[in-house]
């Protein structure tokens, strides 16, 4: 500092008020604003317009009308619906909750051997899709052929009917009961030990405190969880179209297919049917929210307690096996029944003497077949551009909305996390329905564009989910002190907000990824003849009854999963290492 | 050299009433260091960020050598401002090395040359501030102090007409502290460089400062030499916020040029008048803690007797709470007085030049806050 010379010019004339909007700041934040009040309003919007005109992409004239309503709540068997939907949607939220907080109160309250467990766990609905995973237990519980049924038949047990109400439930339950676990996980991991300490010392046996401080305080969560399991599941596709379908048992989802499968497709019922759904999930997460929100558990501190450990004593054992069981159930079942019909030219159950048939011919067919081939590069293409987009759209909005004083930011903030209200199958259809019918100067339908809206609009939330906290972590004076160093905006965005952000952004972007190449309650809806993504493909030759290739198919799938999940846990891991 | 004009900043849900900054007028001479200090709240610190153009005002103007940066219809942004400022954070970016960190501000403006010659400026900064040997370090590798020096570095690379400092010292420990006061002072003097300090803490306060500006709710209260503001504050609340814990009220009694006759529960004092009183008026006084002596022996008949009611040791001090006939004062004694303990009988003797003088409810500009003396390394602001 001792050769100070003279000042370099560094300040230029005042920039009137007026021009401030045309920055770029201000250009890049409204463009993004628009984008995602387009992509979370118009599906949803142009559904309930379909539900309330008379005919909607049909031939003559279109009034406004309740009629769709009347007809589709009066019409008979939507009471059978209903009581199939709830009765399945429910009864999954049950069994989902109470294996997944009782797995998760084993690993993170008990001393159970199981620790290796929890991580696995979290990661398997990552990488087993629901897809494959029904597609699995329909294999493990064929009537005929299914080893499980044969099992039991040995036994002299009567076999189970995979393709029933009970059979659906079952198989939605092995989905989404590690999802549960790990909120389980995380409601008794934030709980404060020294509540339940306390309750000891004031002469409370263990049971009573379990019953009296462990369980209340838990409650909001394993409510929540229970109701966002019961909108997943009310609103996913494949379990009750593969499962129930073919035994005439109709909910939501399935019948909003069938409806638009039939011919003439009709319209209205689909979008009252949508509309419907969209008013569970709705407030079934608002609800769920509320609750979160007043939960006692919240008042917990951040500070990285151990938790108390209950000493099970000789039920360590037991307990382990419970992990086991779930680890076979959730894991080693369906994935070892996808590599072994994989590996089978035509189905047969497990025995020697099929050993000898095994071969690699249903993955040579697969790159054969140039229409595996294209949903392949289809599945990569849409699922990348998906969170390309979804990151960066995300990465703008977060910093709208948490590091800006911009007025009507709140309002753009509900806009981005709107889709995690809206069902998968709901915004297909609206995605649908908007293509179909707007006046627009370009045709999406039957274009890899239009599932790449679909899967930007759904990933929306889970970018905000890793980019708002992202955004959160960076101290406001590390940008102020960037602009007060002579940085413009622009500048500034990339010379200290991407660099930080790197973890996140990579998170954002794989996870994203993830969910997009999975996706099918949406993609059902959207796909035409040259458009077929992996999971779509899955289901189409599921139909045709095609089992071995399925199979093969879904291993592959499986694979490029792991391998992205992997990226995604080296990433995280590295920028942690590094950060500390 | 800055020049602030009826400044105002409103921050949106608070009402007219409770503005951060309410009307602010002031002028920072060419190479003159001015510490803004007050309570938490006062609107220090979101003054300081409509000086660096982090923050826009609702009203009033800004100019830095003498040009307008903000005022009616025009404003520019902290990019486009000749300044260099160091927040409470350090703000060292973590991505960055040392040198990449002091780098920065050469190479994003629009004027920057060669690498080489930024390469060099930085390196010498960083001399001036006695890291050079750490250029290459990764940025988060470095002590809070090391972190501090490299702010300091980076905020006067590109030679700014203004140096901003937020708190700068309120992170480091004790003796860091002093030692990073003493530094800024050292390198703010050697540039003449124009300086405005953001403080809660009185002692850095009256160290650093050419100019001392008091401020409290949004306002002014007083400004002054460090010493005059020490010495003889004219408000309450600089005298509060200064740690004059002791206030009694008297009467004056009369009136003699410069000094008055003002009788009090305990007797009659003879202190420094002040402006605007008169014989027969109700008065506040102040008394330091250390402006008495204390002692087991009654010297004098005007001596007030007390108890102790509890003491405190401070290591080179202790403090002792006397209990009087109508009031507790807290008095402070440097010499060892070993061996008074609670229910001791004592006597005081104020030290009449000391006694700060006011006429009463008047003078004060605004209450004084809820905690008169913010404890040293906490961060109150915002």
């Amino acid at each position: 500092m001792a050769t100070l010379t003279e000042t370099p010019p560094i300040h230029e004339p005042a920039v009137p008020h007026r021009r401030r909007f045309l920055e770029p700041r201000y250009l890049i934040l409204f463009g993004a604003a628009v984008v995602v009040a387009y992509l979370a309003l118009v599906p949803v919007g142009t559904m309930i317009y379909a539900s309330l005109r008379s005919t909607f992409l049909g031939l003559g004239p279109a009034t406004w009308t309740f009629g769709n309503y009347v007809r589709t709540f009066t019409a008979s068997g939507f009471g059978a619906l209903v009581a199939n939907s709830f009765g399945y949607a429910a009864a999954t939220a049950l069994v989902s909750v109470v294996l997944g907080f009782g797995l998760a109160w084993l690993v993170t309250r008990t001393n159970t051997p199981a620790k290796g467990f929890a991580r696995i766990a979290a990661l398997v609905p990552l990488i087993i899709p629901g897809i494959l995973n029904t597609v699995a237990w329909a294999l493990l519980f064929s009537p005929q052929t299914g080893p499980l049924n044969q099992v039991l038949r040995a036994a002299h047990l009567p076999i189970f009917d995979i393709y029933s109400l009970r059979g659906m439930i079952f198989v939605q339950s092995t989905h989404v009961t590690p999802i549960a676990y790990l909120m389980g996980v995380a409601a008794f991991t934030s709980m404060d030990s020294s509540l339940e300490e306390a309750a000891l010392s004031s002469g409370a046996r263990p049971v009573r405190v379990f019953r009296s401080i462990t369980l209340r305080l838990v409650r909001p969560a394993i409510l929540s969880a229970a109701l966002l399991m019961f909108i997943q599941t009310i609103s996913t596709f494949e379990v009750p179209q593969l499962l129930g379908v073919p035994n005439h048992t109709f909910v939501f989802v399935s019948r909003m297919y069938d409806a638009l499968q039939s011919f003439p497709a009709d319209y209205g019922t689909v979008a009252v049917i949508g509309v419907f759904v969209l008013v569970i999930a709705a407030v079934g997460l608002i609800v769920s929210q509320r609750i979160t929100k007043r939960s006692p558990t919240q008042t917990v501190t951040g500070k990285g307690f151990r938790p108390k450990v209950t000493d099970l004593g000789r039920w360590r054992w037991p307990a382990f096996a419970v992990f086991v069981v779930f680890f076979l159930v959730t894991v080693v079942l369906p994935l070892a029944m996808l590599l072994w019909s994989s590996l089978l030219p035509t189905y047969r159950p497990p025995s020697f003497a099929a050993l000898r048939t095994l071969s690699l011919r249903n993955y040579l067919t697969l790159f054969d077949t140039p229409s595996l081939l294209d949903s392949l590069r289809n599945s990569a293409i849409t699922a990348l551009s998906a969170g390309l987009i979804v990151t960066v759209l995300t990465a703008v909005v977060a910093y709208l909305t948490i590091k800006t004083r911009i007025r009507g930011r709140w309002l753009l903030d509900g806009l981005a996390t709107v889709p995690i209200a809206v069902p998968s199958i709901v915004m297909g259809v609206g995605v649908l329905y908007w293509y179909l019918a707007a006046p627009l100067p370009f045709h999406l339908y039957g274009t890899l564009a239009i599932l790449i809206v679909a899967f930007v609009t759904i990933g929306l939330p889970y970018g905000m989910r890793y980019l708002g906290p992202g955004i959160s972590q960076i101290n406001d004076e590390l940008e102020e002190a960037a602009s007060a160093s002579g940085a413009g905006w622009t500048q500034t965005f990339r010379r200290i907000y991407v660099p930080l952000l790197m973890p996140s952004l990579l998170a954002a972007f794989l996870y994203t990824t993830i969910v997009a190449f999975r996706e099918i309650s949406a993609a059902i809806f959207l796909y035409s003849q040259n458009t077929e993504v992996m999971a779509v493909k899955v289901y189409d030759l599921w139909s045709n009854g095609d089992y071995s290739t399925v199979a093969a198919l879904g291993v592959v799938m499986v694979l490029l999963l792991t391998i992205v999940v992997g990226v995604v846990r080296l990433v995280t891991r590295r920028f942690s290492l590094e950060s500390s | 050299m800055i020049k602030l004009t009826g400044l105002v900043k409103r921050y949106p849900g608070r009402t007219v009433a409770n503005n951060a900054v309410d009307g602010i007028d002031l002028d920072v001479a060419e190479g003159e260091l001015v510490t803004l200090l007050g309570p938490s709240g006062c609107g220090k610190t979101s003054t300081l960020r409509l000086i660096a153009g982090l923050e826009r005002p609702n009203s009033g103007e800004i100019s830095i050598n003498g040009e307008v940066v903000a005022g009616p219809g025009c404003f520019l942004g902290a990019h486009r401002r000749p300044i260099g400022i160091v927040f409470q954070s350090y703000a060292i970016w973590p991505h960055m090395t040392v040198l990449e960190n002091v780098m920065f501000p050469l190479r994003v403006g629009k004027h920057h040359g060669r690498r080489a010659d930024m390469r060099a400026r930085a390196l010498a900064a960083l001399d001036g501030v006695g890291l050079a040997d750490f250029a290459d370090r990764p940025a988060p590798a470095l002590s809070g102090g090391q972190q501090q020096r490299v702010a300091l570095a980076r905020a006067l690379v590109r030679e700014p007409t203004v140096l901003l400092l937020d708190e700068p010292l309120s992170n480091l420990d004790a003796g860091l502290r002093d030692r990073m006061r003493d530094e800024i002072r050292a390198v703010q003097q050697r540039l003449g460089i124009t300086t405005v300090f953001v403080t809660h803490d009185q002692d850095e306060a009256l160290a650093v400062s050419d100019r001392v500006v008091v401020m409290n709710g949004g306002r002014i209260v007083e400004q002054g030499l460090p010493q005059e503001i020490y010495t003889w504050p004219r408000s309450e609340f600089t005298a509060r916020f200064l740690g004059v814990s002791n206030t009694m009220s008297g009467t004056v009694t009369a009136l003699d040029g410069e000094a008055a006759d003002i009788a009090v529960s305990g007797g009659t004092l003879r202190c420094r008048a002040c402006e605007g009183i008169e014989p027969g008026q109700r008065v506040s006084l102040f008394l330091r803690p250390e402006s008495f002596r204390l002692s087991r022996r009654r010297h004098d008949d005007s001596d007030w007797a007390g108890t102790i009611a509890f003491s405190i040791y401070q290591g080179d001090c202790w403090d002792y709470h006397v209990t009087l006939a109508e009031e507790t004062v807290k008095v402070r004694v440097y010499r060892e007085k070993v061996g008074l303990a609670h229910g001791d009988t004592v006597y005081l003797k104020p030290d009449e030049d000391a006694v700060i003088v006011m006429p009463e409810g008047g003078a004060v500009d605004a209450p004084p806050p809820v905690r008169l003396t913010p404890r040293r390394g906490q961060r109150t602001d915002r």
